[in-house]
């Protein structure tokens, strides 16, 4: 099945959504699941809601940051980069996102790593875990106005989101 | 430099070992691209940042358990001649030749695991096994990577992987390479066809040295181009297949050569093996050329009394550095081709393949 978006790359994310009894389906591929944001919440990309991608092909111009934008890790701008052909620190990844994203699906056809992860990544991931478990009860104490009960879930995620501080690239 | 010289007495295991299919492939190597969270890559550092992470790393090593026996080597020391030694054997990169500061190699014993630290990235860490044995080096490579991430902060992030200086090899951070000797493909001018099929597949062919090199001695190497959105296990499954697919597409060709031509490839191993074993003189070209037509007779099984580490051993030792770090000193071409004449005809001779004539009698 090809994406919806695109229509071009194989559909390998699939989502479905119930809205008042409505089921919905949506499959699209890596990279655009990806620019919609249904991958990577931590790397946060400009605005691109679907009908703005879709209508006007000129917003997504204007959205990119200028290219002599510097990076808050090593100081360098991607026109820097581009000439050289070497990024500058691990921060570059994120600061320059936008070049780079396009970049790695034309070297390796994929966006996303599905490789090996260091245990100290393995550890992040379990924390981000908790944490999402956690914002939900949050939600749902809010929403039952068990407030006692809300107040030290939320102290609970401060004290993991202080844990989560070791140096992280996102 | 005492370091150095326990590298030099102390000959290569993956080389003179004899792997699966050692007949036609020479080693498999697995090669991790790793950096360290917070500090500036190589290409862009500071020599202050670069010995500020240099230090760091050298320390880590000196913790990990698989680095207790192992050479230090601080590549500003060393004159080019002896970084081109380190190159010949495989240690060391062609960018890490080029002078610099703050570039260190870490060598085991055996030189079966190496770090290089400071090249494109703060550390490329290989292993490299005799033969075809993709899986072993890459259990081995990483293993010494979550050691080393025991005392290291690696540059990582959730999405992109290992992130590294050059986006060619974000994500797993992974080459996974297999050498192979291919006579016969490249004699019955199938090799083109071949190394296409391969490209197509979406794997990299290369000459003996890597990147950018013209492939000596009929010597071809296979690695993977993608290191982005892949398992490092699909990654090595495929390096490994092709190989495979290759290894039968040689083994075939083989045969081939041996029905149609018998008495021509008989005559062309007898020939080499006289001249190699006869030669005053003889330039790395022309050695090359001749000692993978022994390779190859060993593989047919006519030279019976070789072994195929001596050759691997010798397609390394006739190098131009090693000849000349071997004899203590510089040599002019005129001298080096002496030399290396001389080390071949020892080589080859100390295990006598039966007769002089091995190749004869089968």
């Amino acid at each position: 099945m090809l994406c919806q978006l695109c229509g071009q790359r194989e559909a390998t994310v699939h989502f479905k959504e119930v809205i008042n009894g409505v089921t919905r389906e949506l499959h699209l591929c890596e990279v655009c699941a990806e620019k919609e944001g249904f991958l990577s919440k931590s790397f946060p990309l400009p605005d691109f809601s679907l009908p703005s991608l879709i209508t006007g092909l000129t917003e997504f111009d204007t959205v990119l940051p200028k290219k002599e934008k510097k990076c808050p890790g090593c100081g360098l701008s991607y026109t820097q980069i581009e000439k050289k052909g070497k990024m500058g620190c691990s921060l570059c990844y994120q600061t320059f996102e936008e070049y780079i994203s396009p970049l790695l699906e034309k070297i390796h056809g994929r966006v996303l790593h599905r490789g090996k992860v260091p245990r100290r990544g393995k550890m992040r991931s379990k924390i981000e875990r908790q944490l999402y478990q956690l914002r939900q009860e949050l939600d749902k104490a809010v929403k039952k106005e068990e407030y006692e009960r809300a107040a030290k879930l939320r102290d609970k995620i401060k004290k993991l989101q202080k844990d989560e501080n070791f140096p992280t690239t996102n | 430099m005492k370091i150095f010289q326990q590298l030099i007495n102390s000959p290569s295991q993956w080389i003179k070992e004899e792997g699966p299919e050692a007949n036609i492939v020479f080693s498999s190597r697995v090669r991790l691209a790793r950096n360290i969270q917070g500090f500036v890559f190589p290409p862009w550092a500071s020599n202050s940042e670069l010995k500020k992470v240099s230090t760091e790393i050298l320390e880590a090593a000196g913790k990990s358990k698989y680095f207790k026996v192992s050479s230090v080597i601080d590549m500003e020391k060393l004159s080019f001649l002896e970084r081109r030694f380190l190159l010949e054997r495989h240690l060391i990169s062609d960018e890490f030749v080029d002078n610099g500061k703050y570039r260190f190699l870490v060598a085991t014993e055996g030189e079966i695991i190496s770090l290089m630290i400071n090249e494109e990235d703060h550390l490329r860490l290989q292993s490299i096994l005799p033969g075809l044995q993709l899986m072993e080096a890459w259990k081995l490579s990483d293993k010494v990577d979550n050691d080393l991430e025991e005392y290291l902060n690696y540059a990582f992030s959730p999405q992109r992987g290992y992130l590294t200086s050059c986006p060619t090899n974000v994500g797993t951070g992974m080459r996974a390479s297999c050498m192979i000797h291919l006579p016969s493909l490249v004699a019955t001018n199938r090799i083109r066809d071949v190394l296409k099929g391969v490209s197509q597949l979406g794997l990299i062919t290369r000459g003996l040295y890597g990147e950018g090199t013209s492939s000596r001695g009929d010597f071809f190497q296979i690695s993977n181009q993608v290191t982005l959105g892949l398992k490092e296990e699909q990654i090595l499954n495929s390096v490994e297949r092709v190989t495979r697919r290759v290894v039968e597409e040689e083994k075939r060709a083989r045969e081939v050569l041996l029905k149609n031509n018998s008495a021509k490839i008989k005559d062309e191993i007898g020939r080499a093996y006289g001249i190699l074993t006869n030669a005053y003189l003889i330039s790395s070209e022309e050695a090359l050329q001749l000692l993978s037509k022994i390779r190859l007779g060993i593989g047919l099984g006519f030279l019976s009394g070789l072994k195929i580490g001596i050759l691997n051993e010798l397609f390394i030792l006739i190098e131009p550095a090693q000849i000349q770090i071997m004899e203590g000193k510089s040599l002019n071409p005129f001298s080096r081709d002496r030399t290396r004449a001389k080390i071949i005809k020892e080589k080859l001779t100390i295990h006598p393949p039966g007769q002089m004539h091995g190749c004869m009698d089968v």
